[in-house]
């Protein structure tokens, strides 16, 4: 038997290429990865997190559960093509199995089996995988047409704004667009000279027979196998170089995020998984707010990820970004977007200045005493109300407090963090840190969402609780520490803040509190969709008519609800609202201070 | 007989409606408030002569009187405006052959900058409050003590970008000046303390003030701006700066905090531009047809402009606005006939 044609050739070097780089790749970065990084691996290798992984693998690789979930008409797309994919793979090798049995048969020879079996003169078909067989290319070819409307016009599919994509990109997707209508014909030619072939490629051999005759097709035989073995090899080729390096790197990095490693504030091996998993499919551009309100279009997750992965990005593309998280929230891949961004920032701008905070040495303005301290954080000492309102809770709940910078104080360093100067800001942190510990307290309250992050995610805090305002107002009312009246009269809505809601789970414990003074009318977007005010800490780049913009955009959802107050649980938040309204905004600790019994 | 309506009653307005009253125009003063006189009858002093106000807004009134021309109608607000036509709030409507809008300006509300304090902690003021507490010749403490140290912070609300205010409202520095002297006058003991961005004295005489208030009444200029301030526990006003000359960060307590709150546009000149095409500046105050040769004209025929409506101006400025459009409608109503 022969499995060899020279048609086969730029198949077998596009796939030699694509196993050597992806092989390459992945042995470089495994190779390099941190001593911890591998620790885990080793670790959970061995775990049922293995079990859960190939489910997972299953689950997204092949059915893009999550892509459905974001929406369907879109998912279909993926799935046919991945799964309908793998199938004709898996069904290939069975159907080469079930007409030479369990023999060795190299690569090129499974991939164009239809060709060798005529060449063979294997006439017996077993016509079960001639129906299957078609049935599966009819299903990839379903998801090849979206694909290719969905290029012409995604909002159709349900996207605003697809990605633009780069030339390597163009390339691997123009080759993906031939090689199934390609091997549709191929195939179909095969059947009309030879026989055989299912319900599409059988008959369309014989309707190409009938109409061109079969000299004509004899004529354009190995032409078109020569075009379907060059789709194939030309997309090989440009797919470790292309976005389609997702499909393989999704499976490792499964695996790899379920062995619990994570991205962190400086770059690492790891994050190669993270930014090569990107399949820039684009359901990032839609929610993000730059995109939406200001026109922006070159600097969302997808670009960013790639402008990194090709060592071309620039400062001005990773510092245009909310960090809202709106985008990490749709992601179908699971990329921890922000921390990617974040360690990008830290490698652009990491320059630590030892001397910088050497006159925090030694200093200590807090005040009070008790186990639960208060820090207020540097935007809550700009809005002096929240402050004055927190006294007044404290005063009434009879909570004894220490005061950790009602006089003066150190900013928790997530800002400086955000901009990715991780290291200035690791010299703040410690400096909070020991002053936390110094003081003895048990509970540590912060009516800023920004420092309630760091605080809980970073500050590593032994022995202290850690809480916003929000959960401890909520905590006094169930104590019956703080008893509040309630009126229908009053009316609020209440803005989700990113920092808060998103990136610390809560959404609850503030609506308690609104509800348990009034009633709580919701904005069109809340909760896990809420839209960023605008003015994050993490943006750099845009300037405040910009940020106003989004801010009024807000602000404007929140009037749409009617609510006579506007209420928010961050100091930011509540400033950048401000500006976009003329309605009265206000924190949550106001409407409790406003509202005591 | 000829017929113009001049929106506002400020002292643009009246110096406008005088000129043209006295070369025989019939003039409509359209006046929101109670009384004419705009800003200037809350104001006790002008700089840098030190005049008293009422002065100056009695010389106005003085001049309208001489003339049977004016109309002054009060308490009435223009809703619609025309070349032709003023439709006000009553619903009545006046037909005219010109409008002049002298409306003026609008303070920054000091509550917006949160952080300084004002309408929450007692003693912080605005630049407005000082005025009437020396028009009552009652400036003191809540308590009712006497300020041993007064803080008086320029731009608030201009040259501002976090609260949408780019603009210089270019009277604030020299008021600060004249305020400190004022207070130096009255508190002959107490330090004050002026905290600036940039000190513009563009004015006669004002560098001289500037320069007076420094050598001869000791008033402190610190160049940085506040960033917050914070009640201590003896209720006095701690104020956190940067003093930028020396590049180190500053505390110090306070009595009185005076905050120079700058002029921001209307929010009736949005409407102008949506219902009658006028154009606007982006700092909101309106445009005027030419920055030199038409800067009493508005783009739109027969609607003219006097005073801060079209930018920041003081006393003097403003008096010179409302001659000049006076001038420029006098001239259209000849071309007109």
């Amino acid at each position: 038997m022969t499995f060899f044609a020279n048609f086969c050739i730029p198949f077998i070097l596009g796939a030699t290429v694509l196993f050597v780089t992806i092989t390459i790749k992945y042995i470089s970065w495994l190779k390099s990865l941190p001593k911890s990084d591998l620790k885990l691996i080793v670790k959970g290798i061995l775990s049922p997190q293995t079990l859960v992984s190939i489910w997972e693998v299953v689950r997204e690789s092949l059915l893009h559960a999550r892509i459905f979930r974001v929406n369907r008409r879109l998912g279909y797309m993926h799935m046919s093509l991945a799964f309908g994919w793998f199938l004709l793979i898996v069904v290939g090798w069975i159907e080469t199995v079930a007409y030479l049995g369990f023999r060795w048969v190299p690569l090129q020879g499974h991939v164009f089996f239809k060709y060798f079996a005529a060449l063979n003169g294997l006439n017996a078909h077993i016509a079960i995988f001639d129906f299957v067989m078609d049935l599966l290319l009819l299903f990839v070819l379903s998801g090849v047409t979206l694909a290719w409307y969905k290029r012409r016009n995604s909002a159709k599919l349900g996207m605003k704004r697809a990605t633009q994509h780069i030339f390597f990109d163009k390339i691997a997707l123009t080759a993906l667009w031939f090689v199934f209508p390609v091997r549709l014909i191929a195939e179909s030619i095969t059947a009309g000279i030879y026989g055989g072939g299912g319900f599409l490629t059988g008959g369309l051999g014989k309707l190409l027979a009938m109409t061109i005759g079969s000299g004509a097709l004899e004529w354009v035989y190995e032409p078109i196998w020569w075009l379907y073995s060059l789709a194939l090899g030309i997309f090989f080729m440009a797919m470790p170089f292309s976005r389609y390096m997702h499909i393989f790197t999704e499976i490792p990095l499964i695996f790899l995020r379920n062995y619990k490693l994570r991205p962190q504030d400086k770059e690492k091996s790891y994050d190669n998984f993270e930014v090569e998993a990107c399949s820039r499919c684009g359901i990032c551009i839609d929610p993000c707010q730059l995109q939406q309100q200001l026109g922006i279009h070159d600097v969302q997750s997808v670009y960013f990820l790639r402008d990194r992965r090709y060592n071309m990005l620039q400062q001005k593309i990773a510092h245009n970004c909310l960090m809202c998280g709106r985008c990490e929230q749709v992601c179908p891949v699971g990329i921890n977007l922000n921390t990617l961004r974040l360690n990008s920032r830290t490698s652009m701008r990491n320059i630590p200045n030892e001397g910088r905070y050497n006159y925090l040495r030694g200093k200590d303005y807090s005040s009070g005493e008790g186990k639960v301290g208060y820090f207020a954080g540097c935007m809550t000492l700009l809005t002096p109300n929240t402050l004055n309102a927190m006294r007044k809770i404290f005063e009434t709940a009879r909570e004894k407090v220490w005061w950790a910078d009602k006089d003066g104080g150190v900013c928790c360093g997530r800002p400086m963090k955000l901009t990715g100067e991780t290291d200035s800001a690791q010299g703040m942190m410690d400096f909070n840190k020991k002053l936390f510990e110094k003081h003895n307290i048990s509970t540590l309250v912060t009516s800023c969402p920004i420092c309630l992050r760091v605080f809980r995610e970073e500050y590593n805090l032994k022995g202290i609780e850690v809480l916003h305002h929000s959960e401890y107002i909520l905590r006094l009312l169930q104590q019956g520490r703080l008893r509040v009246k309630y009126s229908t009269e009053q009316t609020f809505t209440y803005h989700d803040p990113c920092e808060l809601g998103r990136g610390s789970g809560i959404y609850e414990q503030p609506r308690a509190v609104i509800e348990a003074i009034g009633q709580l009318l919701e904005p069109a977007h809340n909760r896990k969709n809420a839209l960023c005010c605008g003015s994050s800490l993490a943006n750099t780049a845009i300037d405040d008519k910009q940020q106003l913009t989004i801010a009024s955009g807000v602000a404007e959802e929140m009037d749409a609800t009617g609510a006579k107050t506007l209420v928010t649980a961050c100091p930011l938040c509540k400033k950048a609202i401000a500006r976009g309204t003329k309605s009265k905004v206000v924190d949550l600790s106001e409407i409790v201070a406003g509202n005591l019994k | 007989m000829k017929h113009v309506i001049i929106i506002g009653g400020g002292v643009a307005g009246m110096q406008c409606a005088s000129e043209l009253a006295r070369q025989g125009v019939k003039v409509t003063i359209i006046e929101k408030e109670s009384d004419t006189g705009g800003k200037v009858k809350n104001w006790h002093k002008l700089f840098p002569t030190f005049t008293p106000a009422s002065e100056v807004l009695s010389g106005l009134r003085h001049k309208i009187a001489a003339t049977d021309n004016v109309t002054i109608k009060t308490g009435c607000e223009a809703t619609e405006i025309s070349s032709n036509c003023v439709g006000l709030a009553s619903g009545e409507e006046l037909s005219c052959d010109a409008v002049v809008i002298a409306t003026g300006y609008t303070l920054f509300d000091a509550r917006i900058k949160e952080e300084y304090g004002y309408g929450i902690y007692d003693n912080v003021i605005t630049a407005a409050d000082l005025e009437e507490m020396f028009n009552k010749n009652d400036v003191r403490l809540v308590d009712g003590r006497v300020p041993r140290r007064i803080a008086i912070l320029h731009c608030v609300g201009s040259r501002d970008e976090k609260v949408c205010q780019r603009h210089c409202s270019k009277v604030c520095c020299v008021t600060g000046v004249k305020q400190a002297i004022e207070l130096k006058q009255t508190f002959p003991s107490a330090d004050v303390f002026n905290f600036y961005m940039d000190i513009r004295m563009f004015g006669p005489g004002y560098e001289e003030m500037y320069r007076e208030a420094q050598q001869k009444y000791n008033v402190h200029f610190v160049r940085g701006r506040i960033s917050e301030v914070s009640p201590t526990i003896d209720n006095r006003l701690q104020i956190k700066a940067e003093d930028t000359l020396t590049g180190r960060p500053l505390k110090i307590g306070v009595d009185m905090l005076v905050l120079l709150i700058g002029m921001r546009a209307n929010d009736m000149n949005a409407k102008l531009e949506s219902g009658n095409g006028l154009l606007r500046q982006a700092s909101g105050f309106m445009q005027p047809k030419d920055a030199f040769l038409g800067n009493a004209e508005s783009n739109v025929d027969g609607i003219f402009y006097a005073g801060a409506v079209t930018a920041p101006k003081n006393v003097a400025e403003a008096l010179c606005d409302g001659a000049t459009a006076a001038a420029r409608v006098a001239d259209w109503l000849s071309k007109k006939e």
